[in-house]
């Protein structure tokens, strides 16, 4: 084995690491201790991976993390014992809905007391944004076309509640964060009126049926989301914001 | 599987899956949801794994199974064609270089070496998975996870360099230092 041979396979050794005492790295490590040039290149390179590791080692999950894995495993499990796999798991097509979907059970059985009646497919869509609203961490989009639909909705002149100038395949396709809800695409958009974050959630008429295709804005408050549902003949919107109902009101 | 056996599962991985998953898709809300997505996962197949020694192993490669799904979409992958020159030999400034930089930083150049060597990158330094269960997560030969290791290496250097380098030039001015004069 010459010195290239051995830098090559000694590039995957790791001191105390889990293959450290493997058998593959024995010979090259013989050599770095018999080969002064070898093993001076070899102690330079173990120091420069065992800080690079060391500076990995100081990233830590974003808080919440934790409990969001924990309360989407938890409602995984009991859903599956009611429902096929493939069933739940269409229904959970995207990662964020684990972080939502303790709290969408909760929300679910508080309307049925609390809230008004509304179409299933209304509700479905704005019991999601509901709970999104309250996990901007998980928001985030790009795209000139997300970002023209944001400048939109962020104009203080730009009245809601009705007809928006948006396409929907070309938001979906440049950048505009997507979820998937019932299997369903579902578009969301933050902006901000008056220093107050808004969530902007798109769905297809088609997408959600059993739901009036034009709707009048319909409001809806839970806990210290507000969020206010209407539709336009071709899409369902639903805007929500943790800045209460009043300036949820003022946007239309 | 039992609650506390899912907590304890967490507990033990979700922290290297999250700095794989962020070395992986830059973005922290993209690695919290790859992170979230693997976990669930593993909620509604995991019992059919019977192994639970390989638990880890699994949880890494159905991580980075995800990832390359979701990224499918606008595939970029780099081709074999484009590896760039593989080792080059470290200067022992280098080691003191990385010492002195912020975590970020390093994470930074990390995230900027091509994907291809990036994942096998990040699997070696987070020193959770052996270099065979590397090879398997990324369903590729031992050889070539050592050849991504090497080259994947070399360009991190250059990564850290320039990372060094931005921080260097960085200038801070002082106020009236144009010339101006303060009231």
């Amino acid at each position: 084995m010459n010195n290239t041979e051995a830098k090559f396979i000694l590039n995957a050794y790791r001191p105390g690491g889990p293959d450290a005492e493997d058998a593959t790295f024995r010979a090259a490590l013989d050599q770095a201790k018999s080969d002064p040039a070898l093993g001076a290149w070899f102690a330079r390179e173990q120091a420069h991976g065992s800080a690079v590791a060391a500076k990995l080692r100081e990233i830590t999950p974003p808080a919440g993390l934790r409990e969001a894995i924990l309360a989407g495993g938890r409602v995984s499990g009991e859903s599956l014992a009611a429902k096929p796999a493939t069933a739940a798991r269409a229904f959970w097509n995207q990662p964020v809905w684990l972080a939502a979907a303790a709290a969408v059970a909760v929300l679910l059985v508080v309307s049925v007391s609390l809230w008004p009646k509304r179409a299933a497919a209304n509700a479905m869509l704005t019991d999601f944004a509901l709970v999104d609203a309250l996990e901007p961490q998980n928001h985030g989009g790009h795209g000139d076309a997300t970002g023209a639909f944001q400048a939109a909705l962020s104009k203080d002149t730009t009245r809601l509640a009705g007809a928006m100038p948006i396409d929907f395949g070309a938001l979906r396709t440049n950048g505009c964060r997507t979820v998937s809800l019932a299997g369903h695409d579902v578009l969301e958009v933050c902006f901000k009126r008056d220093g107050s974050w808004f969530h902007c959630y798109v769905a297809r008429v088609e997408d959600f049926p059993g739901a009036r295709a034009k709707a009048e804005p319909s409001f809806t408050q839970s806990g210290k989301v507000a969020a206010v549902a209407w539709a336009d003949g071709t899409h369902r919107f639903v805007v929500a914001s943790v800045a209460g109902r009043a300036a949820v009101q003022r946007l239309l | 599987m039992s609650n506390e056996s899912f907590t304890q599962l967490v507990d033990a991985h979700y922290t290297p899956l999250y700095r794989f998953a962020l070395s992986l898709a830059r973005r922290e809300a993209d690695a919290c949801d790859l992170v979230q997505q693997t976990f669930y996962i593993w909620a509604t197949k995991g019992d059919a794994l019977r192994e639970m020694s390989k638990a880890k192993s699994w949880l890494f490669t159905t991580l980075y199974r995800e990832f390359l799904r979701g990224r499918r979409r606008d595939s970029r992958a780099t081709s074999i064609e484009d590896l760039p020159p593989g080792e080059q030999d470290i200067a022992a400034e280098e080691v003191d270089c990385v010492a002195k930089m912020d975590a970020a930083g390093v994470v930074g150049a990390l995230q900027s070496v091509d994907e291809i060597f990036r994942a096998p990158l990040t699997l070696f330094y987070l020193e959770d998975l052996s270099y065979l269960e590397i090879a398997e997560a990324l369903d590729v030969p031992i050889g070539t996870v050592m050849s991504r290791l090497s080259r994947g290496k070399a360009q991190l250097r250059a990564a850290l360099a320039r990372e060094e380098s931005a921080a260097k030039s960085k200038v801070i001015s002082f106020p009236g230092a144009r010339g101006g004069k303060q009231a």
